[in-house]
């Protein structure tokens, strides 16, 4: 069975996912068509080879339904032989289009499969396509709340404190303004811009480079009112009794930003890569998908990871750079704590709560985020993991090549 | 005006006005509008007969009854486990109702009486709803509270009516509310003065509405949040929450119910009513539901309406004097006063008095249905005393000193002589037998113990207990009292703690032992209130303080009561180094500024040992065993005299979970061999409290059970 490798990775800037944002005049249709038509440009690609597009978009609905990832293909101008289908697995959604990807290939079955992701939260509100996951039986049957008290009962199960959330926010924030600074994501950024050629928006515009703790510390925790006042916390206590009351730790400062942006990753085997006179970047070594308690919802990374590692026959200690999607500061708290972690190799160009979070885009661009750092900083090892909404989790380890 | 009456028709009466061309329908079943087969067989008759009628122009329904329609006939419903057999009988009602509101001329229905249940709904299938002007008249869907749902079209209709945030508040909640504010509530569209205006309203309708239809057979939406935008969907998950976060999961009839209406509210009319009628056989035909609706409706109907008790038609009860003014005498004289009694309430301390007096202006200011005057002359009627001379002639004298044989002994030969010829004393000690306390009366046979609850306005309960000495129309004459002031009573026999403090004190002593015995103070809270319990052990021990409940292990002791457990132990300690409970600021939670903060620290370091078993199921098990167990001794010991009376009292005067029908019905259900099967394990494991009387394990033997089996 062949190897799937990473040939390139582009992104667009995130864009504030509301009315004022810079992106909410720009169709989602169209974002995607920019990342694909930068891949394909600056690659040469004939992208008559590409044997499927396969993109993630979690609401879609409005601008973001009927296949998004065919129409957005056709749109950047791609060969009417290269089709498209879109996914979601939620927040996972870029992710697991970079590992369908990776297993199609490596299966044999295709040879070059584009992966990525696009969402316009401005313009597609979250959860606009309705679905049964709030419904009263859900919730009853299966058992449902809010990711937000997910997220305040994962740090009260951790210890995790408000104090402890909101330096990582600032963390993540100082982390990506020096990487904004120093260029570092100048490889894959890739401007949008408009009808006319003219840039519509060169960077992300969502990070608050001068956060201070004290300063965060100001705001009240988003879901208490929720959580206490409309006793969406008791929705917990069945599964979790030992829990005596929820520490409501999590604001919009120490949560992941709410943003617009697109991304497309190219996977191909060694051999379509070479032929197409391109140089393989990253090898994915091993990819994992699980399921956990859908209340907890956000503890999915942790035996996602475990899952990857061991079909890789490898240990946490093996990943040189980690990327852990920052939905909430208890998230990637709670990952370095369970499994041990450095925390100086975890997000270290910032992560979502500085840069956002394009829900059906973030497992691409996170996965070309840890590529460029691992090239950046000579290491060999990179990981993305993801939480994931109904209690699941991703993640997939690469190499460089 | 045209009589056109139905000889066959032995549910509704039948008349078609010439003039007006209104067909008027009146309910008129043998004793009281009841939905059953009769009911729905008669309807359909009239609906034909009505449709029938030459240039019919409208439809009144009304009733020639006290009230419209009581909903459900349960005796029907109570005994049916067939989904089937059920589904098709409410098909066929939903039908009916349909049928009602789609005959193309306007239906109005005339509420000069109470509709509840599904009478309300009949009422919902009418496209007008007039309301007679009066207090007395009730509207609502009480179903919940009896472990099943609105399944004639209340959860379809009354949200596409109202909306679903006022619907689910009707609902989930069972409310039942009265004329004026059903009508400020959207539950009837008018309100008239006399029933003539009623009906004049209604002919009014009719004239001026004469292509009415139902909202949900016009276009248009319904009011407030559209069904599927995002903000119908915060209000479900709201009321989610809510419903969890009050009920602990412990019912089933609130969840279905909330799910019913989104469901419902999802698809069009029609066939929304197919997801109602599913839900509800779903629910009738549950054990909760039967536990429900036995215990519920027919043993508190039954001890309300004092069946097989003494009974006299002259209980010569004007004047009661109530010893004792704290927070139980206060209450106890307004709730006297308010039936009509002229109370003294007398205190040694006037300060007490005064707080009593307060007490009592405070509660008869929140009669609002009363005028100044009406006020005024309830408050006249308590005459508050230092002294002995102005109970002289009570024919009651209720005892609500401090919980003490000798203090109660003295007061008892110091104001007995107030009695009136054959006066009545009663104590309100909730442990000290009263063959004990009535050592020192003058008249044994005239004295026995009326056990209230706190708050006693608001507490329905009233334990009554006789002595072996106590006669049979001293008994009557107190339960005559006890109905006048609006008391649910039991009447059981004599011995230490009667029967709701042995059943509440096996409750809150088993959860002080469970933290004794080292298991998570905070999984021992969860176990009580998801079981059911009203409110979780721990908490509720706090709220009584602990030092009672020291001084009542120093009482038990005396009488017997083998109480050598670390649990004691604990609760000794805590008293001790002065964690009292909620008052004194401290005991099992911590409290700031009267609010419980959490469980206190602590706790854990109290504790001997590592449990086995850790699970919450086990200690829900450990919670309501020891208390139906307790029941259980009760029934053996003749404390217990009738078995309706375990029920009602553990439900509503300690709380037991209602969900189970009662500490009987928990062993029944759970089926008497692995109910003593059970005990006999945690009599192994965790001590002789857990022993089987002899009559239970024999009960089991022979295949008895409490109930009859449903």
């Amino acid at each position: 069975m062949p190897d799937a490798y990473v040939f390139d990775a582009v992104r667009s800037p995130r864009g504030r996912g509301k009315k004022s944002g810079s992106l909410y005049a720009t169709r989602p249709i169209d974002l995607l068509a920019q990342s694909l038509r930068a891949l394909s440009s600056r690659n040469e690609l004939d992208t008559s080879l590409v044997d499927d597009v396969v993109i993630g978009c979690v609401t879609q609905t409005g601008d973001q339904g009927a296949c998004i990832a065919r129409f957005a293909a056709l749109e950047a101008g791609w060969d009417l032989d290269a089709p498209g289908v879109t996914l979601n697995r939620f927040c996972g959604s870029g992710l697991q289009a970079v590992n369908d990807a990776a297993a199609m290939v490596a299966s044999g079955f295709y040879d070059c499969v584009v992966a990525g992701g696009v969402e316009s939260m401005s313009r597609v509100a979250m959860g606009s396509d309705g679905g049964a996951i709030f419904d009263p039986s859900t919730l009853w049957n299966v058992g449902s709340v809010p990711q937000g008290i997910s997220a305040d009962l994962l740090a009260t199960l951790g210890g995790i404190t408000r104090d402890d959330c909101d330096r990582f926010a600032v963390q993540s924030q100082q982390r990506a303004a020096s990487a904004i600074e120093a260029g570092r994501f100048s490889r894959s950024l890739i401007p949008v811009t408009d009808r006319l050629g003219l840039p519509v928006l060169e960077a992300d515009e969502h990070p608050r480079p001068g956060t201070t703790v004290e300063a965060l510390s100001e705001l009240g925790a988003s879901f208490e009112t929720m959580g206490r006042q409309f006793g969406l916390d008791a929705l917990t206590k069945e599964r979790y009794p030992q829990v005596e009351r929820i520490q409501h730790v999590h604001h919009a400062g120490n949560s992941s930003g709410i943003v617009d942006g697109a991304a497309a990753v190219l996977v191909a085997t060694k051999e379509m890569g070479q032929s197409m006179g391109l140089t393989p970047r990253a090898r994915i070594r091993s990819v994992g998908v699980v399921g956990t308690d859908p209340i907890l919802m956000l503890s999915g990374p942790m035996p996602a990871t475990r899952k990857a590692l061991g079909k890789a026959g490898m240990q946490a200690s093996d990943v040189d750079l980690w990327e852990v999607n920052e939905a909430f500061a208890a998230v990637p708290l709670a990952f370095i704590q369970e499994l041990e972690v450095d925390p100086g190799t975890v997000n270290v160009n910032g992560g979502a709560i500085a840069l956002g979070h394009p829900l059906g885009a973030t497992g691409a661009m996170l996965l070309g985020t840890v590529l460029d750092a691992l090239e950046d900083h000579d290491k060999q090892v990179g990981a993305v993991t993801l939480c994931i909404g109904g209690g699941m989790g991703i993640a997939t380890i690469l190499e460089r090549v | 005006m045209n009589a056109a009456t139905t000889t066959e028709n032995q549910t509704v009466r039948l008349q078609f006005d010439a003039q007006t061309h209104v067909a008027t329908l009146t309910l008129a079943m043998p004793k009281v509008n009841r939905i059953d087969a009769a009911f729905g067989v008669g309807l359909q008759q009239a609906l034909d007969w009505a449709a029938a009628q030459e240039g019919l122009r409208g439809i009144i329904i009304d009733t020639a009854h006290r009230d419209f329609c009581v909903g459900a006939d349960l005796d029907t419903l109570f005994p049916e486990r067939d989904a089937g057999a059920l589904l098709a009988r409410v098909g066929h009602l939903a039908a009916l109702y349909r049928r009602l509101e789609t005959m193309s001329v306007p239906v109005v229905a005339s509420l000069t009486g109470s509709a509840l249940g599904g009478g309300y709904e009949l009422a919902l299938a009418c496209h007008h709803r007039i309301a007679l002007d009066d207090a007395r008249v009730q509207v609502g869907l009480p179903e919940v509270t009896l472990g099943v749902l609105p399944g004639a079209g209340g959860t379809q209709r009354l949200p596409r009516l109202i909306g679903i945030q006022a619907a689910l508040d009707i609902i989930l909640q069972g409310k039942v509310l009265r004329a004026p504010k059903a009508k400020a509530a959207g539950l009837v569209d008018a309100l008239a003065a006399d029933r003539e205006a009623v009906r004049q309203a209604a002919l009014d309708f009719i004239a001026a509405n004469p292509g009415a239809a139902q909202p949900w057979d016009r276009k248009g939406r319904m009011p407030g949040p559209r069904a599927g935008s995002g903000d119908a969907r915060n209000l479900f998950m709201a009321a989610c929450g809510m419903i969890e976060k009050k009920t602990a999961g412990a019912y089933q009839a609130p969840r279905v119910a909330l799910a019913t209406v989104q469901e419902g509210l999802a698809i069009e009319f029609d066939r929304a009513l197919e997801v109602e009628a599913r839900a509800f056989v779903q629910l009738a035909i549950s054990d909760q539901a039967k536990d429900m609706i036995r215990t519920l409706w027919y043993h508190r109907n039954a001890a309300k309406k004092h069946e097989g008790l003494p009974h006299t038609d002259t209980p010569g009860i004007q004047k009661v004097s109530i010893l004792g003014a704290g927070m139980m005498g206060a209450g106890l004289a307004f709730v006297c006063a308010k039936a009509g009694y002229d109370v003294v309430l007398r205190d040694i301390k006037e300060a007490t008095l005064q707080t009593a007096t307060a007490h009592c202006a405070a509660q008869a200011a929140k009669l609002r249905h009363l005028s100044e005057e009406d006020r005024n002359t309830l408050l006249g009627r308590i005459q508050t005393t230092l002294e002995l001379e102005p109970m002289r002639g009570s024919d009651l004298i209720i005892e609500a000193v401090f919980e003490n044989l000798e203090l109660k002994h003295r007061v008892t030969q110091e104001a007995e002589p107030m009695l009136s010829d054959g006066g009545i004393w009663a104590s309100n000690t909730s442990a000290l037998p009263i063959g004990d306390l009535a050592k020192v009366s003058s008249n044994a046979k005239n004295f026995l113990g009326l056990h209230f609850f706190s708050p006693v306005e608001k507490m329905e309960l009233l334990e009554v207990i006789v002595s072996e000495q106590t006669s049979e129309s001293a008994t009557a004459r107190a339960l005559a009292f006890t109905k006048r002031i609006g008391k649910l009573p039991i009447v059981v026999g004599d011995g230490y703690g009667f029967y709701t403090t042995r059943v509440f004190s096996a409750y809150i002593l088993e959860g002080a032992q469970l933290v004794a015995e080292g298991h998570d103070p905070v999984l021992v809270e969860w176990a009580g209130r998801s079981a059911g319990m009203v409110v979780p052990p721990l908490q509720v021990f706090d709220e009584v303080t602990l030092s009672l409940g020291a001084k009542a292990f120093t009482m038990g002791r005396q009488y017997g009561r083998d109480l050598d457990l670390p649990g004691v132990s604990l609760v000794e300690k805590l008293v001790e180094d002065g964690r009292c409970g909620k008052a004194a600021g401290g005991g099992f939670y911590d409290y700031k500024d009267g609010r419980r903060r959490g469980l206190w620290e602590g706790l854990r370091a109290h504790a001997q040992g590592t449990p086995k078993d850790r699970s919450v199921e086990h200690l829900r098990d450990r919670l309501l065993g020891i208390q139906a167990l307790e029941a259980a001794r009760t029934v053996a010991d003749g404390i217990i005299q009738r078995r309706r009376d375990a029920e009602v009292g553990a439900i509503f005067g300690v709380g037991f979970a209602p969900g189970t029908g009662g500490p009987l019905s928990y062993i029944d259900r759970m089926g008497l061999d692995a109910f003593v099967a059970q005990m006999d394990a945690f009599a192994d494991q965790y001590g002789e409290r857990y022993a089987v009387p002899r009559t239970l394990r024999q009960m089991a033997e022979h295949g008895d059970t409490f109930f009859e089996a449903v």
